[in-house]
């Protein structure tokens, strides 16, 4: 279960002053996008305005079929959307269990044509899978998401977002305060994700991890697209300092 | 001995009352992150409510209850819609401005309904029980019974629901509780609903214990306030626990200094607490950045 995801012209930012301007890009199903780009170049202000946080300014979404941009978060959701925060990804007074649960029942709990029994199954069915992607946290579900280690919060906040279904799972920094070898770790485990066919859109400010996921890639500077291209070319081939720091710019693709 | 445990049972009974309002001010604070100082005026206009089913109407006391439990419940989500709601990106104390508006309309709406003088539900007077010398009047037994039972229920909502559960969601993290489909307005909708049914029933047991009038849920805030904050007003049950402490030193305050001096000792916590340890016993505390 997979939906593209389209963006045009998206200007978006904060009581009215723009942060990021005139963004296009497109994520195809099944798909993966990671944009990287230098510290306030507006990379969070555009996920969130993915997420449907921040409000767009000019320009518009798609996911799948659906015009998003006028929907707020929770009906983003609705339609496969499912984001972990950088920062307080996790709700710190709920045991795991609980964050996880909430994944699921806010969009299939009371499920119509399911009985309770149903649900049940289908949640613990649900929970299982996730859980097998992430079996570092199978044996803290009782424990208070707040006082998990670094990677196992990161690991929670992705799994109680897969509880979710969705068809986009939108990542902010994933590899943000993990010692380097659980940030490999933790990506290992996106790939896992994108192996199950989920549309994928991350921003990373390790760009080595961030771009070894991905199909693609688009450098974000001062707002602005500065070069989109396979995530290969970036890895290999272009002058990522120089697009980054304002030195003219490899324009090849 | 006897003596101490009639202390001890009455302060179980006058934190019993304090613990309704309290568990609804820290409600409505965890999850809105005000302070609601129209919680009086809820509990006011609350008993009021079911005075005017039971004495207005004639209806006997427990549909009266139960129909201004409802109604109570009805007139705090309204509340929230005509008021708060549109206030709700303003600061914590653009909030509490108007929650003291709510409160000065609220009150003055009771008055100019149903007059200034002091009014009684209409229940029999009944002989107080003993129990091994302890002596239980029956408005102390409906208080436990009531009073308890009214806390568990939240506590089962709050613990064991999707509701609480969301309730807990948006008080811990609101964007993220968005970013879940949890849609706010709804979850706040519903904490309103409870906060005011439990002011209502709050409002109901000091009518029974004493009297009512427009006065009433004013004289109670201050303790309200001394108790959910001596919990750590953010969690919402330790504010059962706080009234609970308060409701047991205010009685044992009467061994020492004179009884009419008692409401000294909610405005003593409060000070003490402010001073030493603002985010309560059981809070932990927050920084405002």
């Amino acid at each position: 279960m997979s939906a593209p995801l389209i963006l045009q012209g998206v200007t978006a930012g904060y009581h009215g002053k723009a942060i990021v301007h005139d963004v296009s890009l497109e994520v195809p199903a099944g798909g993966a996008l990671t944009v990287i780009g230098p510290n306030g170049s507006g990379k969070s202000t555009l996920l969130k305005s993915v997420v449907g946080l921040v409000s767009l300014m000019a320009g518009s979404m798609r996911l799948g079929e659906r015009e998003i941009d006028r929907l707020d978060a929770p009906a983003r959701t609705r339609l496969g959307l499912a984001y972990v925060p950088q920062e307080r990804n996790v709700f710190p007074n709920l045991s795991v269990a609980d964050n996880l649960r909430l994944g699921w029942e806010t969009l299939h709990g009371r499920g119509g044509a399911l009985s309770r029994a149903q649900g049940r199954a289908r949640e613990s069915a649900r929970r299982d899978e996730v859980l097998a992607l992430f079996p570092e946290i199978a044996d803290r579900l009782a424990t208070p998401a707040g006082l998990l280690s670094g990677g196992q919060r990161q690991m929670a906040a992705m799994a109680s977002a897969l509880m979710q279904g969705p068809s986009l799972l939108v990542l902010d920094e994933p590899s943000a305060g993990l010692s380097p070898r659980n940030a490999s770790l933790l990506f290992d485990r996106i790939a896992d994700i994108r192996a199950t066919g989920i549309t994928l859109l991350m921003i990373e400010q390790n760009v080595q991890l961030g771009l070894r996921v991905a199909d693609h890639g688009v450098v974000l500077v001062n707002g602005e697209v500065r070069l989109r291209a396979s995530a290969d070319h970036l890895l290999h081939h272009a002058d990522l300092p120089a697009l980054f720091f304002g030195h003219a710019p490899a324009l090849s693709s | 001995m006897i003596d101490t445990l009639q202390i001890l049972f009455n302060g179980v009974v006058s934190g019993l009352l304090v613990a309704l309002p309290a568990l609804a001010l820290a409600l409505t604070f965890s999850v809105l992150r005000f302070a609601n100082f129209a919680i009086g005026a809820m509990l006011t206009a609350g008993a009021y409510a079911i005075y005017a089913f039971n004495a207005g109407l004639g209806w006997p006391l427990l549909p009266s209850a139960l129909a201004g439990i409802v109604l109570g419940g009805g007139v705090a989500m309204l509340v929230d819609r005509l008021v708060y709601r549109p206030l709700r990106e303003r600061s914590p104390v653009t909030l509490l401005v108007a929650s003291m508006g709510v409160a000065f309309v609220l009150e003055n709406l009771v008055r100019f309904v149903a007059g200034n003088a002091p009014v009684g539900y209409a229940v029999d007077p009944a002989r107080p029980l003993r129990f091994a010398g302890l002596r239980v009047n029956h408005e102390q037994l409906l208080i436990v019974g009531i009073g308890i039972a009214s806390l568990a229920l939240v506590w089962i909502v709050f613990r064991f629901t999707a509701l609480g559960r969301a309730m807990r969601a948006v008080a811990d993290n609101a964007p993220l509780a968005a970013a879940r489909g949890i849609v706010a307005n709804r979850v706040i909708g519903a904490t309103w609903f409870i906060a005011g049914a439990l002011a209502t029933t709050a409002g109901m047991l000091i009518g029974l214990d004493s009297t009512l009038d427009p006065q009433m849920g004013w004289n109670y805030v201050i303790q309200v306030f001394a108790a959910a904050i001596l919990g750590g007003i953010s969690h919402p049950m330790a504010a059962v626990a706080g009234a609970l402490v308060l409701g047991v030193s205010a009685e044992l305050s009467t061994l020492v200094i004179a009884p009419h001096y008692r409401p000294l000792v909610a405005f003593a916590v409060l000070t003490v607490l402010l001073l030493i340890r603002p985010w309560g016993i059981f809070g932990t505390a927050r920084l405002a950045k």
